[in-house]
C-alpha cells in the first residue's frame, strides 16, 4: 500500500516540476509511461487528481482521465461526466496541444458512452468546446468533428454543428499520426446527412462527394453508405447522378458502384421522368432501401420528380390548367396539383399564379431582373470569395514552389543518398506546429 | 391522317422487323441498277421485307447468283425461294414446285463451280508464291488483289479483305495506294464496318497527289467514289450532317459504282440527309443551287418536289409527299433503320422554321397546316421546347404559341452566377484533397493479422451502431 501511494506521489511530484519548468514534451512521455501504473491503482485516481490544478497540470489531469476512460467499467459515470467537462472548459490549451492524440482519444470514449448511454445530447456543447480549443485555426480538421457531428445527428439538434460545418476545411490535424481516414470518412458522411436532414441537399451533396472521392485502396463501408445517399440527393437536386471528379479512385467505379445496383436502377427510371416507373423501382428494392435506412431519402426523390416535372412545365407554357398538369405530371387530381404549384410558389422554385376561377396557372419569368442593390451585393461577395479562394490557391502554389523537395524533384536532380527522396510522391510541406 | 404518328409506330416495329405491303418499286429497274454483292443483298433485303415482292425478288436474285462462284448464298438463296413459293400456296410441295416452277437445288452446278472455285484459288496461290520467291514487288500487289477478288467472288469477305489489306505492303505508288483503299472499303461496305470504311475514306484522300498522278477523270471517279462510301458510312452510324455533306460533294458524271451505290441512292440519301439537318440558308446554297447535286435530284423527282415545297414552305404537302415514298425508301438496306429518325428530324425542322418568323402563332392554324390535332401539335411543341430548339411558351388557354423573350443581361448574370459558385465548389473541394494528401489520408485494407487496431480504416462496426 506505501508503495503505491509513492508510486502515485512520485506521478504528481514529475507532474507538477516538469509542468513548472514546461517540459511539455518529456511530461508527455512520463503520462504515456506510467499509464500501466495509474490503471493499476484506479481507486486512487480521484485523490490524484485532486492533487492537481486543471489549468496548470492539464496534461497530467488528461493523463488520468483517459485511463479512467480506458477501464472496464466505469464506476461513477456522472461523476466521470462532470469531470470531462470541467476538464474541457479549463483546460490549458496550449498544454493539452502537446498531447493532442489523448485529447482526441478522451473526446471518441467520452462520446462513445453518451452514445451508449443515449444522452447525446448532453455532449454536443462540451465538443464544441473542445474543438475550439485544441483547434490551430477555425479551418483545422480534427477527429473530434466526426464526434460531434454524431451527437448532433443522434439527439436530432443539428445547429450547434453548421458552424464547423459551414468552414472550409484547409487543413487537417495530425494528433500524433492517429488521425485517420475513418475521422475523415465520418465527419464527411456525418456532415451530409445533417444537411441532408436540414435538406440543404446542395451542401450535402458536397460533403457526399468529398466522402465518396477520398482516396482509397480498399472498399470502405462508410464510402459505400455515402455513395449510396449520393445518388438519391444528386437525383433530388439536379435530376440525375452527376458525375464524379476524375480524380475519385476507381475502386469506387470498380467494386462499390456493383454495390448499388437498387440506387442505379433508381436513378435509370428518374431518368425517364415517369412517376409510374419510379414508384415501381422504389417498391421493387424497397428491402433495400429501408435496410440502408434510405427510404425517406428515396421517397423525397419520388417527391422531387414531380416538382422537375411541373418545372419543365412552366419552361414550355404560359398557361395551363390544373387539371391538364395533373395529367401531364401523373398526380391524381387538380387539387393535388394545386397544393403542389402553390407550395413550390412559397418555396420559390417557380415562378407563377394560380386563378382558381377559372383553374388555370399562369407561369412567369424569374422577376429577378439583376438590377437592384441587393442583387449586386450578392455579386460582389460572391466575387469577393472566389477572389479570396484564388488567393489561397497562389499561396498553396508558392508554398510547394519553394518546398526544397519539389525543388529537388522537379529540378530534375536524383540524389538517391539523400534522406527523404525514397518517400511517397505527395509533397510533404513543412509542418511547423508539430508537437 | 396523322402523319406523325407513323414514324414512331414504325419506330417499334422495326426494331424486330418490318414489312412492306404496299410499294411502287419497279423491281427491274432496281436491279439493274446494282450488280455484285451489292445487287445480291438489295434483292434478298427486299425479299425480307416486302411479301409481294419476294419471289421476284429471290427469282433475280437467284438468276444473279448463278453467274458468281458464291455457292453458300446461292443455297440460301434457293432454300428461301422455296420456302417462299411453298408458303404462297395451299399446294402439297411436289405439285407446288411443278405449278410455280421451283427451281431444285442444283447440285451439279454446286459442284462444278466449288471445283471451279478451287481450281482458280490453287492458280492464284500459286501465282502469288512464285511472284513472291521472285519478289517482285508489282506482281504480289496484283497477286493478292486478283486473290481478293476471287474470294470476293466466292463471298468469303473476310478473306477477301485480308487478300485486300495485305496489298498494302506491296503498293509503290499513291494510285496503288487509292487502289488498295478503294477495294478495302468495299469490302468493308459489304461486312458494314462502318468505321474502317470511314478511316480507309481518310487514308485514301490523305494520299497525295490524287489528282496529278492520275488522268483527271478517274481521279473524280475516284473522289466521287470515296465520299459516297463516306456518306453511306455517316448516314449508317446517324451523323445525318456530314452523310449530307458528303453525298453533295459527289459529281454526278462520274457516279458509277454499281457495287457500292447507285446515283438514285446518292440522290435519296443526300436529300434527306439534307432536309433533316440542314438550315435554310445551306439547303438553299448546298442543295437547291447546286448544279452538280440538281442532276442527282432529277433521277428522284419526288424528292425534288418535296425539297422545293420544303424551302417555300408548303409544309402539308411536303410532309404528305413524304409519307407517300416512305414505303419505298423502308426497303432501302441502309437506309431503313434511319427512316423514322430522318422523317421526325425534318418535321422537327419544318415545325421550327414554320415558327420562326412569329412572335406569336395561333396553334389551331398551325395545326392544320402541319396535317395535325392541335393536343398532338402541343405535345411535339413541348419536347422541341424542352430539347431548346424552338424558343418559346405555349399558352395552352387560348392555344397560341408565343415565342420567348429571352433578356441577354439577365441569363448572363445568371450564369456567372452559376460559373462562381461552381468554380467555389471545385476550388473548396481541390484545397480539401490537397490537405487530404499531405495527410495521407487514404483508405487501406485492414492489416491481415489484425495486429494494429490503430490501422483500421474500414469501420462497418461503428457505422452500423451510430447510424440514426
Amino acid at each position: 500500500m506505501a508503495m503505491m501511494a509513492n508510486v502515485l506521489e512520485q506521478y504528481v511530484n514529475n507532474v507538477t516540476t516538469l509542468s513548472q519548468q514546461g517540459n511539455f514534451s518529456q511530461l508527455c512521455e512520463f503520462i504515456g509511461k506510467s499509464a500501466d501504473v495509474l490503471a493499476k491503482n484506479a481507486n486512487h485516481l480521484d485523490n490524484v487528481m485532486g492533487a492537481f490544478d486543471v489549468q496548470q497540470h492539464s496534461l497530467g489531469v488528461l493523463g488520468i482521465l483517459c485511463i479512467k476512460y480506458s477501464l472496464p467499467n466505469i464506476a461513477d459515470w456522472e461523476m466521470l461526466f462532470i469531470q470531462t467537462q470541467e476538464f474541457i472548459y479549463t483546460c490549458n490549451g496550449e498544454q493539452v496541444r502537446y498531447a493532442t492524440d489523448s485529447y482526441a482519444d478522451l473526446c471518441h470514449r467520452f462520446t462513445q458512452n453518451l452514445v451508449e448511454k443515449k444522452q447525446a445530447i448532453r455532449g454536443i456543447k462540451i465538443l464544441t468546446k473542445a474543438i475550439s480549443k485544441i483547434q490551430l485555426l477555425p479551418s483545422q480538421l480534427t477527429s473530434i468533428h466526426a464526434d460531434l457531428c454524431q451527437l448532433c445527428l443522434l439527439s436530432k439538434c443539428m445547429k450547434p454543428a453548421l458552424p464547423f460545418l459551414q468552414v472550409d476545411i484547409t487543413e487537417i490535424s495530425k494528433e500524433g499520426g492517429q488521425y485517420d481516414a475513418k475521422h475523415f470518412l465520418l465527419y464527411y458522411y456525418y456532415g451530409g446527412m445533417i444537411y441532408t436532414a436540414l435538406k440543404k441537399y446542395d451542401l450535402a451533396l458536397y460533403f457526399y462527394e468529398v466522402a465518396v472521392t477520398t482516396p482509397c485502396l480498399a472498399v470502405s463501408h462508410i464510402m459505400l453508405e455515402s455513395y449510396k445517399k449520393y445518388i438519391v440527393v444528386s437525383l433530388i437536386v439536379h435530376g440525375k447522378i452527376i458525375s464524379l471528379p476524375k480524380y475519385t479512385s476507381h475502386v469506387v467505379g470498380k467494386y462499390i458502384k456493383s454495390l448499388c445496383q437498387p440506387y442505379h436502377d433508381l436513378a435509370t427510371s428518374y431518368s425517364t421522368s415517369n412517376p409510374t416507373e419510379l414508384r415501381n423501382t422504389l417498391s421493387k428494392h424497397t428491402a433495400v432501401f429501408t435496410r440502408d435506412s434510405n427510404m425517406g431519402l428515396v421517397k423525397q426523390c419520388v417527391t422531387s420528380l414531380y416538382k422537375k416535372n411541373i418545372q419543365r412545365l412552366t419552361k414550355t407554357f404560359l398557361t395551363l390548367s390544373l387539371t391538364d398538369m395533373a395529367n401531364r405530371v401523373q398526380l391524381s387530381n387538380a387539387r393535388e396539383a394545386e397544393k403542389y404549384v402553390l407550395r413550390m410558389i412559397e418555396d420559390g422554385e417557380i415562378y407563377a399564379t394560380i386563378n382558381q376561377k377559372d383553374g388555370m396557372v399562369r407561369f412567369h419569368d424569374n422577376p429577378e431582373m439583376y438590377n437592384n442593390v441587393a442583387m449586386l451585393m450578392k455579386l460582389d461577395t460572391e466575387m469577393q470569395k472566389c477572389i479570396q479562394l484564388d488567393e489561397k490557391l497562389k499561396e498553396m502554389d508558392r508554398e510547394i514552389s519553394v518546398n526544397p523537395q519539389f525543388v529537388q524533384k522537379s529540378s530534375g536532380v536524383h540524389d538517391e543518398d539523400l534522406p527523404g527522396s525514397s518517400g511517397p510522391v505527395t509533397v510533404k510541406v513543412p509542418v511547423g506546429y508539430t508537437m | 391522317m396523322q402523319v406523325d404518328a407513323v414514324p414512331e409506330e414504325n419506330e417499334n416495329v422495326e426494331e424486330e422487323f418490318h414489312i412492306i405491303e404496299n410499294t411502287t418499286l419497279d423491281l427491274e429497274t432496281y436491279a439493274t441498277q446494282y450488280k455484285g454483292l451489292a445487287k445480291l443483298y438489295r434483292l434478298t433485303y427486299i425479299a425480307d421485307h416486302c411479301p409481294p415482292l419476294r419471289v421476284e425478288a429471290l427469282r433475280m436474285a437467284l438468276a444473279y447468283v448463278m453467274t458468281t462462284y458464291n455457292t453458300n448464298l446461292y443455297q440460301q438463296i434457293n432454300k428461301k425461294l422455296q420456302e417462299a413459293l411453298t408458303s404462297q400456296s395451299m399446294l402439297p410441295d411436289a405439285i407446288a414446285g411443278v405449278v410455280h416452277n421451283v427451281p431444285a437445288l442444283d447440285t451439279q452446278w454446286i459442284e462444278t463451280t466449288a471445283k471451279k472455285a478451287a481450281l482458280k484459288l490453287e492458280k492464284l496461290d500459286t501465282d502469288l508464291k512464285n511472284y513472291k520467291s521472285n519478289s517482285i514487288k508489282e506482281s504480289i500487289r496484283r497477286g493478292h488483289d486478283d486473290l481478293g477478288d476471287h474470294y470476293l467472288d466466292c463471298g468469303d469477305l473476310s478473306n477477301a479483305l485480308k487478300c485486300y489489306s495485305r496489298a498494302r505492303d506491296y503498293c509503290t505508288s499513291a494510285k496503288h495506294v487509292v487502289n488498295m483503299c478503294l477495294n478495302v472499303i468495299k469490302v468493308s461496305v459489304y461486312l458494314q464496318n462502318w468505321s474502317h470504311v470511314i478511316s480507309y475514306v481518310n487514308k485514301a484522300e490523305a494520299t497525295p497527289h490524287i489528282t496529278e498522278q492520275t488522268g483527271k477523270d478517274s481521279a473524280l471517279a475516284v473522289t466521287t467514289k470515296l465520299k459516297c462510301a463516306a456518306g453511306l458510312a455517316e448516314l449508317t452510324t446517324s451523323k445525318y450532317k456530314s452523310a449530307a455533306r458528303y453525298f453533295l460533294l459527289t459529281n454526278f458524271d462520274h457516279c458509277d459504282f454499281p457495287n457500292l451505290i447507285s446515283p438514285n441512292n446518292v440522290a435519296t440519301y443526300g436529300a434527306l440527309c439534307a432536309l433533316a439537318s440542314f438550315n435554310r440558308q445551306e439547303l438553299q446554297k448546298n442543295v437547291i443551287a447546286s448544279s452538280s447535286f440538281k442532276l442527282f435530284l432529277e433521277l428522284e423527282p419526288q424528292l425534288r418536289d418535296i425539297i422545293h415545297q420544303f424551302y417555300e414552305s408548303k409544309y402539308a404537302s411536303c410532309l404528305k409527299l413524304l409519307k407517300e415514298i416512305k414505303d419505298n425508301l423502308m426497303l432501302d438496306l441502309y437506309l431503313a433503320p434511319h427512316v423514322g429518325t430522318l422523317y421526325t428530324q425534318i418535321r422537327n425542322r419544318a415545325l421550327c422554321q414554320y415558327f420562326s418568323p412569329y412572335l406569336s402563332a395561333d396553334m389551331t392554324k398551325m395545326a392544320s397546316a402541319f396535317n395535325t390535332t392541335v393536343a398532338a401539335l402541343e405535345e411535339e411543341l413541348m419536347q422541341l421546347i424542352l430539347d431548346g430548339q424552338i424558343n418559346a411558351r405555349i399558352d395552352s388557354h387560348n392555344k397560341i404559341l408565343y415565342a420567348k423573350d429571352v433578356d441577354q443581361r439577365s441569363a448572363t448574370y445568371a450564369k456567372s452566377l452559376a460559373m462562381g459558385e461552381d468554380f467555389q465548389r471545385r476550388t473548396k473541394a481541390l484545397i480539401l484533397r490537397s490537405a487530404m494528401l499531405k495527410n495521407q489520408i487514404h483508405v487501406k485494407s485492414p492489416p491481415r493479422d489484425g495486429s494494429t487496431g490503430s490501422e483500421m480504416s474500414i469501420a462497418p462496426a461503428s457505422t452500423a451502431s451510430s447510424r440514426i
